[in-house]
């Protein structure tokens, strides 16, 4: 009842805080060192709730209620003090010391831990890193501050997550290698973490090596991101608003051929190939600018955040709400996101013994997205596909009554002048703006709501019981509605439709843990037993499509229309629950914070493993040395402290298809029988069994340490080895065998090697202040050894008819790019003829003078698919980000710049099997007679050759970039003024986000995520944005 | 009461622990499923697992890799064709004659394997099945005809494969061996000796349309003796399913009098097809599955379609969605057809059209403008409900049909012999063709335009002999290009051992 009634009061009681007798108490709070004033710093009265901030010449003063007699001074970067004052004191003046980061504790996984005595490699990020980044995903805001961590965009659609690779790729497959996600201590898959407000987070920690992931056992071998969000403070009432507006657009466009250039290379392209002149004349003129069309060069996107916090001794709240808004750059109609995000975190101190906390998250998402960004029909793979000699939109009548305008229910304008459809420029492609005009009215959405709950009992001094329940529910779906349309002859629609889809899912969580804290003496030990449950997936869906609407448009499309069962289609589905039972057990002990132990053991049973296998057993261990803390050690201004600490442990990985062991009968063989076309569903079995499926096991080896260095250079270094064996994946079976669906299999192993290298740099000149953060990491991976049923493992990614174009084998990276080398372009016949065997024979007699010459890297005089060879990894091999701070007086200024290099990227931007279909300028600079080109080869439509249909290194280009990210400027109003309206803080802001890119790929950008990185087939790029916004505290 | 409230929560926790605790906790069961040792229990599950067999009959005209396009792509009256020359790999390596194992799509071969992996499973399965006896003995029967098709299929097309009649395991799946061609056409002939005798004369074509007929599987059965030169055993299966020729014979099998209707979608399991591979467009059949086993749309139809097909108004020329342009006919087809009564429904002359102005498309790779009239895309077949309209198209395709049995039983009779003549004659009298004198030209000739772009062509100039002349310019090998080669993966950690030349 009690604690009912004190979450009622939550909101109110910071406004009853009144005390009977009081004192009142003023001081003045400085720096140790400079005694210069500490602005906005807390001064708190412990225990009762009372607190104020320091105004700008660092004073402050206070109403001490009787009986309370300790004030807590604090203030970010400081080491916090708690004074005991005297019943007399009236004034009390305290300095502060700088630099107390060895006190700073982590998050580390079911508690925190001091930072000087973590043996692990755990990187983390706190509020203030965060607060200026204008990120509408948590992921972006992680990429280049963390050494170790690759991260790309998927999609540059507002609202599209990023790729997460934590110390590279740890298993085969793309969701298997995301990084498991923990929010307040509730798992929640990388799809779904773009529920969270930025804004609402205090911290995350990146759990990199496995001696400090192990404690999450089973789904920790792709790392591990803990997510802590913010709470209230004690006396401490905060009201915050972030706000800014701004405009995207697209950071650079692709030359493509004008269209008098696309008709001579076309006509020159056709006539090679022994046809005919495709344009009698080529005086085209400039025709059509499709990429113009398409983007938007002010698209808008704005962001409001409020928050609320504050609380007594007893309670403590957080409240924010958030609204942000975003349009796309690429057909902004139908690429934009919407977010509404609400947040309540709270901590109640119900007696000695007892707390309770509570988090919950709430968010609803509205997403509008492009649809396919891939080769077949992605808008601007049409974009740079169509040819510039169709128009835009048909104005002339007389063509506008011929075929196909006038025969089909072509897409027009508001004019009603139809859109162009290429005569020349078939298949999928379709004039992006008619495209546009078919998907109005589609879109995605999502509610989630994530929390949990948590009592705590602190027995003794010693002993502290948690149990915690965490959920999440979430709720997601999409309402399309396709007109009847005719976009080309390819892409066409007989019949409208209108359908939508519902979806759910709930997950729980369950651990209880005992933390058991002790010191004896010299020794400190603490040790944590817990215990979990967890259950994902319980849910399903449903959707339905009407077609044959007796409507045609968006506007007035419903689901109440009265449609004939024969003209709907509905599907639903139920998702197969994912189980899994730990017990788990860390032990930490440290000798006088010298020398550091950490051991982790968990056990966990997974719902996904056979009977043979059901429970594995993760165990690590790590070790420190503080070598400062030595007695030897002579404190010293140059090294101030040093810790070298070492780990291995194993983790695993149950992120493999339900049932992987079982061989079940399932339906979906289906034949037609009877004259009237009734399908009857056939069942088959679909795979054979693997009882003996066990788990997945990556171990990994981190030898590193921390240092600071001049008092003002902190130097993080890491160095890991990561393997894993038995990677589970679907066992490349005989076909022979006959099952439709290849069993799962432990199958492969891979090392992840790399170094990591973190900087942090602070330095004040007068009055201005220089800090700068640096992340530098380098990775190579390679795999180590594949089962015998195959020499090499068809890759992931593919391209039209050319197929895979990676390829995974021993000694190479994990889904290597894979085709022929090209050794420079023929010349003339003499060049042909002298690339022969040994014998003499011509290598490639069929080749003529401007065709590629292949490298025939097995010496077997014929060019054939065996020499084909790896090129190169999608993987970039090292990542790098820098952040530098400046801060004079009331301005603040900060830029970061991130990068990545060492992979290729596949530029597939241009449709191989469409003739006709556009080029970069680069084609301007084609092969055309002797001494003209030794990199872009003759054009022809009868390329015998493969210049162009083989998967070569022509299609492969440097992913090299480095890109400024953020530039931001600031200005904080001085106290005096903003006082003035009872604010503690004014700021006001002006950012640039993704400013310049240096790089050489001649796509649109050069930092594509997805299962396979670096695979560009028409990527959506990021936006540059300039923004300009205001922080007002109170 | 605040105490006693706690005592709730701790409660509530402990059993939520001691639930998480118990052995089951981990323990999921697939629902939607069934495990296989329990399944093929009644006369229901055996039905459906039966089902699961025929599915695989779906390749003749299913799926972007299917029988009748890829056969025609490599014979002397088609080119691959398709959109350019990197089109789909294989057809285009089948149509130039550079297929390699590692073009070579897996499907020809896998998608047979399964379907008798399926045969294998139910054929052991079957003893222990509570069910009629007669209804199991016709299961047993069909099973038997379609794992014999599969293998007269791949026995075809890969000549050395592995013979394998019970479900393999990961324990025995890599000691696999190839038999021999007469092993494997040993155990075919076994099968469809065994099935002819219990498989029923005729079925209720309203609800079991397209399940096998003793009449099929003999027509099979035939076919399969004149592949193995066997003149007289096929003749006499080909000659209780042909009857007097002309006529309706014991099975109700008769000539349609109209040439053309035959490619009426409408009219499906007509009295003219024998075994037909049966399609719908209720399947919804979308991109996502394309080809697979719940996909049961005909790709056959879009596949051949003229590209970004369009009229003018007022033009004479068909209505017809537009497609992707494999397998248009060679010249030197259509100089053998244009003169003969199936020309129209068998060629579609968008080249003429086209020339008068009365239809415009985008040329595809290898264009000739003559399209497979058999099996083009209707506009009346256009999907009006869920799914990809290219995919749900729902003509049925002949496997055999009596023209073919006909013209088979006569070459079984060594093209000779009044039978013979009786039999070419009707084939010809059916399109108002007179008669000629019967011989192995005559016959090869006809069957050739009878036939045409329904995926018979190259394996009858292999099993004539004929391969190496009429092919030479298209780059056929012989001793090597008579058959494909053994797909890549199939090779790796097996036994298994390339076809000579490849």
């Amino acid at each position: 009842m009690r604690l009912s009634k004190t979450l009622f009061f939550l909101l109110f009681l910071f406004a009853g805080l009144v005390a009977s007798a009081q004192r009142n108490v003023s001081g003045v709070l400085t720096d140790s060192k400079t005694s210069e004033p500490l602005i906005g710093a807390n001064v708190l009265v412990k225990g009762s709730g009372i607190g104020t901030i320091t105004d700008v010449d660092g004073s402050w003063s206070l109403s001490v209620p009787d009986g309370y007699s300790v004030l807590v001074f604090s203030y970010t970067g400081y080491a916090e003090k708690e004074m005991t004052i005297g019943a007399a004191d009236r004034v009390v003046n305290v300095s502060l010391d700088q630099g107390a980061l060895l006190d700073e504790v982590i998050v580390v996984g079911y508690g925190i831990q001091k930072k000087s005595v973590v043996t692990g490699a755990i990187s983390s990020i706190r509020t203030k890193d965060l607060e200026r980044v204008p990120s509408a995903r948590v992921e972006q805001s992680l990429q280049g501050r963390v050494a170790g961590v690759t991260i790309a965009q998927n999609s540059g659609q507002p609202g599209s997550p990023s790729t997460i690779r934590i110390r590279g790729i740890t298993t085969f497959g793309g969701a298997g290698n995301n990084p498991l996600w923990v929010i307040d201590g509730v798992v929640v898959d990388a799809g779904g973490i773009g529920y969270l407000n930025q804004s609402d987070i205090e911290s995350i920690e990146v759990l990199k090596d496995a001696a400090s992931a192990a404690i999450y056992g089973t789904r920790a071998a792709t790392g591990v991101i803990l997510v802590t969000t913010k709470r209230g403070a004690e006396g401490k009432f905060n009201v915050s608003y972030n706000g800014f507006m701004g405009s995207s657009s697209p950071e650079r466009v692709l030359t493509m051929l004008n269209a008098s250039q696309y008709a001579a290379l076309l006509n020159e392209r056709s006539t090679a190939g022994g046809g005919e002149l495709i344009f009698p004349s080529v005086n085209q003129g400039t025709g059509t600018d499709w990429q113009k069309e398409v983007f938007n060069y002010n698209a808008r996107r704005y962001s409001h955040e409020l928050s609320v916090s504050g609380g007594n001794a007893k309670s403590s709240f957080y409240v924010s709400a958030g609204l942000q808004d975003q349009q796309g750059i690429v057909a902004t109609e139908i690429s934009n996101f919407n977010r509404t995000s609400f947040r309540l975190n709270s901590t109640h101190k119900i007696s000695d013994v007892f707390t309770f906390g509570q988090t919950l998250g709430y968010s609803h998402q509205r997403a509008v997205g492009i649809g396919a960004t891939d080769e077949f029909g992605g808008v601007l793979s049409s974009a740079v596909n169509l040819d510039p000699t169709t128009p835009v939109v048909v104005t002339d009548p007389a063509l506008a009554n011929t075929a196909p305008y006038s025969v089909n229910p072509v897409v027009r304008d508001d004019a009603g002048n139809p859109y162009g459809i290429s005569s020349l420029v078939g298949q999928e492609m379709r004039n992006p703006l008619a495209y546009i005009q078919t998907r109005l009215g589609s879109y995605d959405w999502a509610d989630d709501i994530v929390g949990n709950a948590y009592l705590q009992a602190a027995i003794t001094d010693n002993i502290t019981v948690k149990s915690s329940v965490g959920i999440k529910r979430a709720y997601w779906g999409g309402v399309g509605f396709t007109p009847v349309f005719y976009l080309s002859a390819t892409s066409q629609t007989s019949q409208n439709s209108y359908g939508k889809s519902e979806n759910k899912v709930f997950n729980w969580n369950l651990e209880n843990t005992i933390a058991y804290n002790k010191q004896f003496g010299d020794h400190n030990l603490a040790v944590l037993l817990g215990q979990g449950a967890y259950v994902e997936n319980i849910g399903g869906g449903i959707g339905t499509t009407l077609f044959n609407l007796p409507v045609n448009s968006y506007e007035d499309a419903s689901f109440n229309f009265d449609i004939p069962a024969s003209s709907r289609t509905t599907s639903s589905y139920d998702m197969v629950e994912h189980r899994v039972s730990s017990l788990f057990s860390r032990v930490n002990y440290n000798y006088r914070e010298k020398y550091l132990f950490t051991g982790i053991i968990r056990r966990d049973g997974s719902s996904r493993f056979g009977a043979n296998n059901k429970y594995g057993v993760f165990p690590s261990v790590s070790l420190g040395w503080v070598l400062t803390n030595e007695d030897f050690w002579t404190p010293n201004k140059v090294l101030s402290n040093l810790k070298i600490r070492g780990g291995y442990g194993v983790v695993g990985n149950d992120a493999i298809r339900d049932f992987g062991y079982l061989a079940t009968v399932a339906g979906g063989f289906n034949y037609t029988l009877g004259n009237s076309g009734i399908i009857t569903t056939g069942y088959s079995p679909t795979s054979l069994d693997n009882p003996d499926l066990r788990w997945e096991e990556t171990s990994q080896a981190n030898i590193g340490f921390e240092a600071e260095l001049f008092g003002n250079l902190s130097l993080n270094v890491d160095l890991f080895n990561k393997t894993t064996t038995g990677i589970l994946r679907p066992i490349n079976i005989p076909g022979y065998v006959g099952v439709s669906s290849a069993p799962v299999g432990n199958v492969a192993d891979m090392e992840n090697k790399g170094i990591e290298l973190e900087l942090g740099y602070r330095k004040s000149i007068g009055e201005v202040n220089i800090s700068a953060n640096g992340s530098f990491s380098y990775l190579k991976n390679e795999v180590t050894f594949v089962a015998s049923d195959a020499t090499f493992i068809v890759g992931d990614a593919s391209f039209q008819s050319m197929g895979a174009v990676t390829r995974t084998a021993v000694g190479q990276p994990y889904n290597a790019f894979y085709g022929f080398q090209t050794n420079g372009i023929f010349q003339n016949e003499a060049e042909i003829a002298a690339y022969a065997s040994a014998d003499g024979t011509p290598i490639q007699p069929n080749a003529r003078p401007g065709d590629f010459k292949w490298v025939d890297t097995n010496r077997d005089g014929v060019i054939t698919e065996d020499d084909k060879t790896f090129l190169g990894s999608n993987l970039p091999k090292y990542t790098f980000g820098l952040t530098i701070n400046l801060d004079y007086k009331g301005f603040d200024f900060m830029v970061f710049t991130q990068g990545a290099g060492g992979n290729k990227i596949f530029q597939g931007l241009r449709r191989l099997d469409i003739g006709n279909a556009n080029y970069q300028t680069v084609a301007l600079s084609r092969w055309t007679g002797e001494g003209t080109s030794n990199t872009f080869p003759r054009l022809t439509s009868n390329d015998t050759n493969g210049n162009f249909g083989r998967m070569s290194d022509f299609y492969l280009e440097n992913g090299d970039y480095a890109r400024i990210k953020l530039v931001q400027l600031g200005y904080t109003l001085p106290t005096s003024i903003s006082r003035k309206i009872t604010s503690s803080k004014i700021r006001f802001y002006i950012t640039g986000e993704n400013l310049f890119t240096i790089t050489k790929y001649t796509g649109y950008d050069p930092e594509i995520g997805g299962g396979v990185f670096g695979i560009d087939k028409g990527f959506y790029p990021q936006a540059r944005s300039f923004i300009g916004g205001v922080q007002v505290q109170f | 009461m605040q105490m006693k409230s706690y005592q709730y929560l701790w409660i509530a926790g402990l059993l939520i622990i001691s639930a998480a605790c118990t052995k089951d906790f981990v323990e999921v069961s697939p629902k939607g499923q069934f495990l296989t040792e329990n399944y093929y229990a009644d006369e229901a599950q055996v039905y459906s697992a039966l089902i699961g067999v025929y599915d695989v009959l779906r390749k003749n005209s299913g799926g972007f890799e299917n029988m009748i396009s890829m056969m025609n792509a490599g014979s002397d009256d088609h080119v691959a064709g398709g959109g350019g020359a990197t089109d789909g790999a294989g057809i285009q390596g089948f149509s130039n004659y550079t297929l390699n194992q590692t073009i070579m799509p897996g499907s020809f071969w896998n998608d047979h394997y399964q379907g008798i992996f399926r045969a294998n499973t139910l054929l052991s399965k079957l003893p222990n099945t509570t069910m009629d006896a007669a209804a199991k003995a016709r299961v047993e029967g069909e099973t038997k005809t379609l794992r014999a098709y599969y293998y007269f299929n791949l026995v075809r097309m890969f000549r050395n494969v592995p013979l394998i009649l019970e479900p393999l395991s990961a324990a025995n799946m890599y000691t696999v061996k190839q038999a021999s061609p007469e092993e494997v056409y040993a155990q075919i002939e076994k099968d469809l000796a065994e099935a002819v005798v219990v498989l029923p004369p005729t079925v209720n074509l309203s609800t079991e349309a397209g399940r096998l007929t003793k009449g099929a599987a003999q027509a099979i059965f035939g076919k399969v003796l004149l592949y193995q030169n066997k003149g007289a055993q096929a003749a006499a299966q080909f000659a209780e399913v042909n009857g007097q020729p002309g006529s309706t014979s014991q099975y109700g099998y008769r000539l349609l009098s109209n040439f053309a209707d035959m490619w009426v979608t409408d009219n499906k399991f007509n009295s003219e097809f024998i075994l037909e591979c049966a399609h719908t467009s209720a399947g919804n059949s979308d991109w996502g599955w394309w080809g697979s086993s719940a996909d049961e749309g005909n790709s056959l139809n879009v596949m051949v379609g003229p590209r970004s097909y369009s009229r003018p108004a007022g033009s004479s020329a068909p209505d017809l969605p537009s497609g992707w342009s494999f397998n248009v006919f060679t010249q030197d087809f259509y100089d053998a057809i244009k003169d003969d009564p199936r020309f129209e429904a068998t060629v579609f002359d968008l080249k003429a059209l086209s020339e008068n102005g009365q239809a415009d498309y985008i040329p595809g790779y290898e264009d000739t403008g003559y399209f497979l009239n058999k099996f083009l895309p209707r506009r009346s077949d256009v999907r009006t409900g869920g799914g990809a309209l290219e995919l749900n198209y729902r003509q049925n395709t002949p496997i055999i049909r009596l023209a073919d049995t006909y013209l088979m039983e006569a070459e079984a009779l060594g093209g000779t012999g009044a039978r013979a003549q009786a039999l070419l004659d009707a084939v010809r009298a059916r399109v108002g063709l007179p008669s000629i004198p019967v011989s192995m030209t005559a016959i090869k000739a006809e069957r050739r335009l009878e036939l045409a772009g329904e995926g018979h062509r190259f394996f009858d100039l292999v099993r004539w002999g004929d391969a190496a002349t009429r092919l030479a310019s298209r780059g056929f090998t012989a001793n090597k290009n008579e058959v494909f080669p053994i797909p890549l993966a199939e090779l790796q950690g097996t036994l298994l051992e390339q076809n000579p030349g490849y």
